[in-house]
């Protein structure tokens, strides 16, 4: 916990990955086969859902699912675990991919520095 | 009160000099008020003037001592010290409690301004220039942290979130006809696998 911190501010300023800067490694680098990421909801369903701007992310059709039982089943506001589950579980993997996101970023970023260092010796 | 004008008015009015309006405006006063002898005089000049002021103000001849005369006005009234009443025995049984004064004492020209509610010339636990040195210690340390905190920002492991459609760039109110080509969206390796969980997951709880 806050040891990416170090690692950038400290100890290895020049490979740890700052997250403002767009990652600049090819996404396909190192992988055999990998796919593009497909949108479930499109763009016309979540303007009808009036989702709002910042989670019309990738899940958005388990939150627009959500949002259906949550107006279906009002007051009982315990009523749509299943479907909250569901978008949640759909965020978790989100968010775990972000993490291996900034790792793969970082691990090739501190091989491109042991290429170089290579290279110039 | 306003009998007792009126009659002094008739009196006036009958027996002045003067003839007609003026006969009212000449020593028409009320008695509720102090007497001509307790109301303050000039500035006064000879010793036995001071003594018969300091009787005057109830205080002794000794402590009796004139506002200085600018020109402003204040006449015999006495220089008290500018103390407010906080820094009077809150534990001595005053003839008046809240006001913490006793029947007769002087009474200071700015005595409005010093009650309790108001001014308080009480010294303050610190002197002066500890209390400057501890504020802008502190606003100063503060400013630096924050300083601190904007060079080197604390933020979690994990890339920046992706958004579909261009990262939503008709949603955020751009241009159609502009469309800012970025790198696709990725999944992690190994998608396949990953769809068939998701879609194991999604299926485990309902029949």
């Amino acid at each position: 916990m806050g040891a990416h911190l170090a690692r950038r501010y400290i100890t290895e300023t020049e490979t740890e990955p700052d997250p403002a800067k767009p990652f600049g490694f090819d996404p396909e680098f190192g992988f055999n086969e990998r796919k593009e990421r497909e949108m479930v909801a499109s763009q016309a369903q979540m303007n009808l859902a009036q989702v709002p701007v910042l989670q019309r992310d990738y899940c958005a059709h388990h939150l627009i699912k959500l949002m259906k039982c949550k107006r279906d089943n009002w007051p009982n506001f315990l009523a749509c675990k299943h479907e909250r589950h569901d978008w949640d579980y759909c965020e978790h993997q989100d968010y775990v991919m972000r993490m291996k996101e900034y790792e793969r970023e970082r691990r090739l970023q501190m091989r491109k520095k042991r290429v170089e260092e290579a290279q110039a010796a | 009160m306003a009998a007792v004008g009126f009659r002094n008015w008739a009196r006036a009015l009958s027996r002045g000099k003067q003839p007609g309006f003026s006969a009212l405006l000449s020593q028409v006063r009320a008695a509720s008020g102090p007497s001509k002898g307790m109301l303050p005089g000039p500035y006064p000049k000879t010793p036995e003037e001071r003594a018969a002021a300091a009787k005057k103000y109830n205080m002794r001849a000794e402590d009796y001592e004139p506002i200085p005369d600018h020109g402003e006005g204040y006449g015999d009234y006495p220089q008290l010290p500018d103390r407010s009443q906080h820094e009077r025995d809150p534990w001595y049984s005053w003839d008046h409690p809240d006001l913490r004064r006793n029947w007769g004492e002087p009474i200071h020209w700015d005595f409005d301004m010093f009650i309790r509610n108001r001014v308080d010339t009480s010294p303050s636990p610190v002197d002066w220039h500890t209390m400057c040195k501890h504020l802008f210690g502190f606003i100063g340390f503060m400013m630096l942290m924050f300083y601190l905190g904007e060079k080197f920002p604390s933020y979690q492991p994990v890339a920046p979130k992706q958004y579909p459609y261009s990262s939503l760039h008709l949603e955020r109110g751009g241009d159609p006809e502009k469309q800012p080509e970025e790198r696709e969206r990725t999944n992690v390796a190994g998608s396949k696998a990953k769809s068939a969980a998701e879609e194991r997951h999604a299926e485990g709880e309902r029949p």
